[in-house]
């Protein structure tokens, strides 16, 4: 989806990082994995990667991170990804040298944002929107809280149409975004907004009476068409990575 | 004679801190098994009237309710919203704004969910409303993935397969194009017949619809301006003051002095038969 013709950096970033962590299906064993494996892949991928404190822990991390990636047939989009986060990477590395001093402790901190990044960015590379929700249900939170959140989601592409429309119907009547200086940028983005807060109010409100004229809140316990089932595969994974975590951190700790 | 499925007794609905009712004295009845067209200018009432069915009006929307309202023989002001929504159907203008999941199929199963079904059930009713509206092999794919068209269907699948009596759709072809915006009219006119459902269909463009409806009900300025059969609707010269514009076809029979004893022919081939017999051709 193009935000609009000659879109302006900002909004390019945003979309080509929406895009890159977007869900897209492969026929691979990570994407078929159970939703909460995945979750725990991750978890366990950010923990190692906070817990990275050198340069051979960082490679190790990175290996880590790149094994699943690779069998998720994700390399591509996840250093792109990384790419782009190079920006917000060297800010990092800025702040941390000027409180530091010490070059080498600023490319470990940045080196571990970015493994944290690739490692929660696996996630939602290879879950699908459905499958967090199932992993947020199985997890027992409220079901408003639930709803609110896949709803959220799922509503992401459509008011990026709607941010898109809006743009190019501003434009075409003369506004111009990328003049002036910030403040004026600022200032520049109110005639897109205040439409697409409008139009978000005006869907919300038929979200709601669509809700109502499908029964939501009728029961107190929903049911579900599917429910999540580990299989083999799925128990074989965890105690692949469970014995990888508990490897790599030994390593980390100088255990062994 | 078939009974009323859906019944407006006196109806005046005066919305929550406004001071001019939105629908007054509305009465008017929806035999079972028929399709009702509710034609009216934009302000005229109809999303009223439609709130009004499904019971957001007064559950959801405050105001001051006169009258009474009744579906299936329940009066609407003492039923829950959710007890309603197993009778009722509901497509709304934007299917868009009505598909909540990832998936075709899991939104499809969205209603039933929430009613409670057995998750068996449930992907046996998903199954058969997918094929009924033939999208079945839509059913894993994502909806922003899909056409207005399709997404029309998997709307109407999520609606249908909750096993209504009753079929609400508000203005459902005004995003289509007119090849699709067909193809939806007789996919309605379809489970009409096939479903026995009761339909109400609220449509400005009365060329696409009124030849489908067994009754017109027309609203101009919170009231109904007219109510009758199709054709000795559209016969009426005055439904400009309604806001509405007539379709070509009538328009046409009565330039041509067609039109006779208020009633029009409303497809071509009655209009051809019409026309050979007024000039014994």
């Amino acid at each position: 989806m193009m935000l609009s013709h000659g879109s302006e950096g900002g909004y390019e970033l945003a979309h080509v990082l929406l895009e890159g962590l977007k869900f897209r299906y492969q026929r691979t064993i990570v994407h078929r994995l159970d939703p909460r494996v995945k979750l725990l892949l991750t978890l366990t991928l950010f923990v190692i990667a906070l817990m990275s404190s050198n340069i051979y822990d960082e490679a190790l991390t990175f290996t880590a991170i790149l094994i699943p990636a690779s069998l998720a047939k994700s390399i591509r989009r996840l250093l792109r990804l990384l790419v782009y986060s190079l920006a917000f990477s060297a800010f990092i590395f800025i702040i941390n040298y000027i409180f530091t001093h010490s070059l080498f402790s600023s490319s470990i901190v940045t080196v571990r944002f970015l493994g944290i990044v690739a490692s929660t960015s696996m996630f939602f590379m290879t879950t699908s929107p459905d499958e967090v929700e199932y992993v947020l249900r199985w997890f027992r939170l409220p079901r408003d809280f639930v709803f609110a959140f896949a709803t959220s989601i799922r509503f992401v592409p459509v008011l990026m149409m709607d941010l898109t429309q809006i743009i190019d119907a501003q434009k075409s009547r003369g506004l111009e975004l990328d003049k002036g200086g910030p403040i004026k940028r600022i200032r520049n983005l109110v005639p897109v907004l205040i439409p697409l807060v409008v139009n978000a109010l005006v869907r919300s409100s038929e979200l709601a009476e669509a809700m109502e004229a499908r029964g939501y809140g009728a029961t107190e316990k929903p049911t579900s068409m599917y429910s999540l089932k580990m299989t083999k595969v799925d128990y074989l994974a965890v105690a692949i990575i469970l014995t990888a975590a508990a490897l790599l951190l030994s390593l980390f700790l100088h255990v062994v | 004679m078939s009974r009323a499925t859906v019944e407006f007794r006196d109806f005046s609905f005066t919305y929550a801190g406004m001071k001019i009712p939105a629908v007054r004295g509305i009465n008017f009845s929806v035999e079972e098994g028929s399709i009702a067209l509710l034609a009216g200018a934009s302000g005229s009432g109809k999303s009223t009237i439609l709130r009004s069915i499904n019971g957001l009006i007064p559950h959801i929307y405050p105001g001051e309710y006169k009258g009474d309202v009744f579906v299936d023989g329940q009066s609407v002001i003492e039923t829950e919203t959710f007890e309603l929504a197993r009778k009722i159907g509901f497509l709304f203008q934007n299917p868009e704004n009505q598909i909540f999941m990832f998936t075709v199929e899991r939104d499809v199963a969205f209603g039933l969910e929430n009613l409670g079904y057995e998750p068996k059930e449930i992907k046996k009713k998903v199954e058969w409303a997918l094929k009924l509206l033939g999208i079945s092999d839509l059913a894993k794919r994502s909806p922003s993935e899909l056409s207005d068209g399709q997404k029309q269907r998997v709307a109407l699948a999520g609606s249908l397969v909750m096993d209504p009596k009753i079929i609400v759709l508000d203005e459902p072809t005004s995003l289509l194009d007119p090849k699709t915006a067909q193809e939806v009219v007789h996919l309605v006119e379809d489970l009409k017949r096939t479903l026995g459902l009761t339909v109400i269909l609220v449509e400005h463009r009365l060329e696409l619809v009124s030849a489908i409806a067994d009754k017109i009900i027309i609203l101009n300025k919170g009231e109904v301006f007219a109510e009758g059969k199709p054709d000795q609707i559209l016969a009426k010269d005055n439904l400009h003051e309604a806001g509405l514009s007539i379709p070509p076809i009538i328009e046409l029979q009565k330039r041509l002095g067609l039109v006779d004893s208020d009633a029009v022919a409303m497809d071509v081939d009655d209009f051809l038969q019409r026309f050979v017999q007024k000039w014994q051709l």
